[in-house]
């Protein structure tokens, strides 16, 4: 008999054990076919009087751990087999003895959200009208670009005429759900077609302007060749990756895209770059990003940039005249404890060209990230919002750098609840990212499932650009399901405008929210209510 | 008949005197009123003849809600114009109003029938149903209405007859929001109505309905001159509920084969863009495939992995040497036979990376050939 140590890892000592039931078992091999992990394995035992049982097996290994994922349950045809969480698993201290761990997904420690502590609690009734959400005509549009105060608009009357006799920054007036900021690379090419194709489909046939923010990782030559363009944000990180080929790509754009958005931070590892390991840039990778096969980073800092002010000079301008300044730009960051001081500087803008401050709160999602900074870094998005709207009120120039808000956003399935209350609290608009890839089909969650975004053994086909698993994505369905989700954001979005009596986004009205926490409403300046 | 002249020495009396001293009147057998008003409401509210007998009130300078909540034989005549809500929950009676009347006209009337020799204002003939147990309740109109007019109308008919409206729609922006029943006969121009509705042309019931109708209507209104102009059919429509008609969007599938770039976004770089493949796969699909290794000559041929594979995919050949092969095209990689065998002939290796295997010409880009 083989000789066991206690040190040596047992599936015990896992995060995730496998429940299996021999008697139901019909040994279809499925789920040991199936699993991306090698988590499970038939094994032959041997039985007393020269008998052998076949049998499946928990491999108890770090390396092939079971996830979670739940393929296996899926596919089984007799429940026979399942993974369950397991309380006393040792697997983050065994982990960590081998070097930082890194996971996807998002943070796990649960933090609340404070937009559950907020209700919408001024129902227009008696004195103002509610609205008729089916039927009243709602204007839901919010604006990516500078917005110029009414006193420096250059108009002239001339006669009875008013007359614009300069140029205006360009804005997008746009659907005030983004879906924003993941990469090729990051995503399967079948994942981030499937979302593109439910871009399309929503300004095409549903007539919603959703617009998408492609992620730095380079753009299909096919999509920014067509006039599909007009739905796209290109991105711009640090590392510019694929944006040569886009630059050289400008004189064969057949219209143009619909704003540029520089990221300089990430709600879910503030203040951490990125990295695509060698192994990961498979051949797609290195055309559509246009890179040697070779690590790919992307610092945590753009290299170019040493204070706020430069990066409104230098990227803005370039970004602004690069696209004959037709084009909005607008800039993301992380939300931390120093957005107000960003967004003031932002707002002093003396180009009239940032076109949009994104705040990315610490429930955002990440592809890869290590455990630490998932768990530990971060800010929560309202406070953050709310700051930089009074900051931008006390000034008066509210609504003229639109704020959009991300990180978590559906994270309990009601992204239009969300929206609602983050749009109350100041912004114009809000992005999703993760929420998107659930609805693909992700499985990951806050509960420690899957989250293996890192290790390009995507179950479900999204977060890998391994062809065999990526082939395990529908396209189609996977649009469906983001083209029906909005459409149901949207009638609940206009479920919650109209009992407050609001035709447009009522953007800052904080007036429609009430906290039933006190600490919060003092921080944001609402109602307490209990 | 009775005449109640609501002032008296410059005392205006109010809607309660008014109103109890018609009820009164009303109990002691009296049926005829004729009441100069200033103003007091509801006139006269849900009125009863203890013997049935019918019941006439001429108004003169209602307030709001006259000829509200009527019963079956109360027929109320307004000599000039009403403010709000004429006819507001009708239960039966007939008001004929010579003049204008304000806002929501009509609101909610079940049954009867009201007359408007004039204007009517927005939000008329909102919310007008037909309660099945009584006779549709009809609300005329000789001139036009405000906006949101009809709005969530469910039964009954509404006839608006356009007169002196020869610009903009006869019915005021957004008519017939909601609407769900009934019918809105229309003389002249319409504006935008919901798409769930149909303005249609008159058939022959309409036209008789209306040809009937209109004659006792301007009879009612002391328009009686218009009804040549009015008769002229071709100019008439009526908003009726379309036929229910789901909105068929085309699916992402027929969507994305008519108007997305072809062949795939990224059909330049892998020929495989978009092929979709079930989660458990065989031949190139499988994750790990088993591999036959017999290099010690270990085999003892006993066939138990062919007999335990749970695809069949296992075949036995003998020309010169002793082979098993699994076949791609059933494998699964499970590795069954590689758990069974007991000689451990069978290793279950990582399948190559499936990209070697696609189809076309890897790693062209557009730009390359620029």
């Amino acid at each position: 008999m083989e000789a066991i140590n206690t040190q040596d890892i047992a599936t015990n000592d896992l995060a995730w054990k496998i429940e299996y039931i021999p008697e139901r078992c019909t040994l279809c091999g499925s789920c040991v076919a199936a699993c991306t992990f090698a988590a499970i394995a038939f094994v032959r035992v041997d039985l007393p009087h020269k008998k052998t049982k076949l049998l499946i097996r928990q491999e108890p290994s770090l390396a092939h751990c079971c996830v979670g994922c739940g393929v296996c349950e899926k596919l089984c045809p007799s429940q026979a087999i399942r993974p369950i969480a397991n309380p006393h698993s040792r697997q983050h201290l065994l982990t960590s003895c081998s070097g930082p761990a890194r996971r996807g997904g998002r943070s796990n420690l649960q933090r609340q959200r404070t937009v559950d502590a907020l209700l919408v609690g001024r129902i227009s009734q008696m004195t103002d009208p509610s609205l008729d959400a089916e039927r009243h005509t709602f204007d839901i549009k919010a604006p990516l670009g500078r917005i110029l105060s009414p006193d420096k608009l250059p108009l002239q009357r001339i006669g009875d005429t008013l007359t614009i006799t300069g140029k205006t920054p360009p804005v997008r007036w746009i659907y005030p759900l983004l879906f924003s900021d993941m990469s090729i690379g990051a995503l399967s090419t079948h994942a981030w077609e499937a979302i593109a194709l439910a871009v399309a489909y929503l300004n095409e046939v549903c007539h919603i302007p959703v617009r998408m923010s492609s992620g730095e990782g380079g753009m299909p030559m096919k999509l920014i060749t067509s006039d599909k363009l007009k739905y796209m944000i290109l991105q711009i990180a640090s590392g510019h990756f694929g944006w040569d080929r886009i630059i050289r790509t400008i004189p064969h754009m057949p219209c143009d895209p619909a704003g540029i958005l520089i990221k300089i931070g990430q709600g879910a590892k503030p203040g951490d770059g990125g990295l695509l390991p060698e192994s990961k840039v498979e051949h797609h990778i290195q055309h559509i990003r246009g890179v040697p096969k070779t690590t790919l980073h992307s610092p945590p800092n753009h290299q170019g940039l040493y204070s706020i002010e430069e990066a409104v000079q230098k990227m803005h301008l370039s970004l602004h005249a690069a696209f004959g300044f037709r084009v909005p730009v607008a800039i993301k960051c992380a939300a931390s404890s120093t957005s107000v001081a960003v967004y003031n500087n932002l707002l002093r803008d003396p180009y009239n060209i940032c076109g949009g401050f994104f705040l990315d709160g610490v429930q955002g999602g990440t592809g890869a990230a290590n455990t630490v900074s998932l768990d530990h870094t971060g800010h929560p998005i309202a406070s953050t919002l709310r700051d930089c709207y009074r900051a931008a009120v006390a000034q008066g120039l509210q609504g003229q750098i639109p704020l959009w808000v991300g990180g978590g956003i559906g994270m309990t399935g009601q992204a239009a609840a969300d929206a609602f209350k983050l749009i109350c609290l100041g912004a114009n608009g809000v992005f999703i990212g993760k929420l998107l890839i659930q609805l693909l089909g992700c499985v990951g969650n806050e509960y420690g499932r899957c989250n293996q975004c890192s290790t390009g053994q995507c179950p479900t086909g999204i977060c890998t650009q391994d062809y065999r698993l990526m082939m395990r994505l529908d396209i189609d369905k996977g649009a469906e399901a983001i083209v029906n989700y909005v459409l149901t954001f949207d009638s609940e979005l206009r479920k919650l405008m109209a009992p407050v009596g609001n035709s447009s986004l009522p953007v800052g009205r904080a007036d429609a929210l009430i906290s039933t926490d006190a600490a919060i409403a003092k921080q944001l300046g609402i109602q307490y209510a209990c | 008949m009775r005449t109640i002249h609501t002032s008296t020495k410059n005392q205006r009396i109010s809607t309660q005197e008014l109103l109890t001293s018609i009820r009164e009147a009303v109990e002691q057998g009296e049926c005829d009123f004729v009441i100069e008003a200033q103003g007091q409401h509801d006139i006269p509210g849900p009125l009863w003849n203890s013997q049935g007998k019918a019941l006439h009130i001429t108004v003169r300078n209602p307030g709001q809600r006259v000829g509200a909540m009527m019963l079956p034989g109360t027929n109320v005549l307004v000599e000039g114009s009403a403010p709000a809500d004429v006819g507001w929950l009708n239960a039966g009676g007939t008001l004929i109003v010579k003049g204008d009347v304000g806002d929501t006209a009509g609101h909610c009337a079940a049954s009867g029938t009201i007359y408007i020799g004039g204007r009517a204002g927005a939000r008329s003939g909102s919310l007008m149903k037909h309660d099945p147990l009584y006779k549709a309740p009809e609300l005329w109109i000789l001139k036009h209405t405000g906006s949101f007019s009809f709005e969530f109308f469910s039964g009954g008919y509404a006839v608006v007859c356009g007169c002196d409206c020869e610009q903009g729609s006869v019915l005021g922006d957004r008519p017939c929001v909601g609407m769900v029943g009934g019918v809105v006969y229309v003389r002249g121009s319409v504006g935008d109505i919901p798409q769930d509705l149909a303005l249609l042309p008159l058939d022959h019931n309409d036209q008789a309905f209306l040809n009937e109708g209109l004659d006792r209507f301007l009879r009612a209104v002391d328009e009686k001159h218009r009804a040549p102009l009015l008769k002229d059919w071709e100019v008439w429509h009526k908003i009726v509920p379309a036929p229910k008609q789901e909105l068929v969007r085309p699916s992402v599938a027929q969507y994305r084969k008519a108007s997305w770039i072809p062949g795939g976004l990224f059909a330049d770089i892998v020929a495989d863009s978009g092929i979709h493949a079930p989660i458990l796969g065989t031949g190139l699909h499988r994750l790990r495939i088993p591999v036959w290794e017999n290099e010690s000559n270990t085999c003892l041929d006993c066939h138990k992995c062919a007999l335990t594979c749970p695809r069949n995919a296992i075949e036995r050949t003998q020309d010169t040497t002793l082979t098993y092969t699994a076949d791609p095209a059933t494998c699964i990689g499970c590795g069954l036979c590689q758990a069974v065998c007991p000689n451990h002939i069978w290793r279950l290796t990582d399948a190559p990376p499936l990209v070697e295997h696609l189809p076309g010409e890897k790693g062209r880009c557009v730009m390359d050939n620029r």
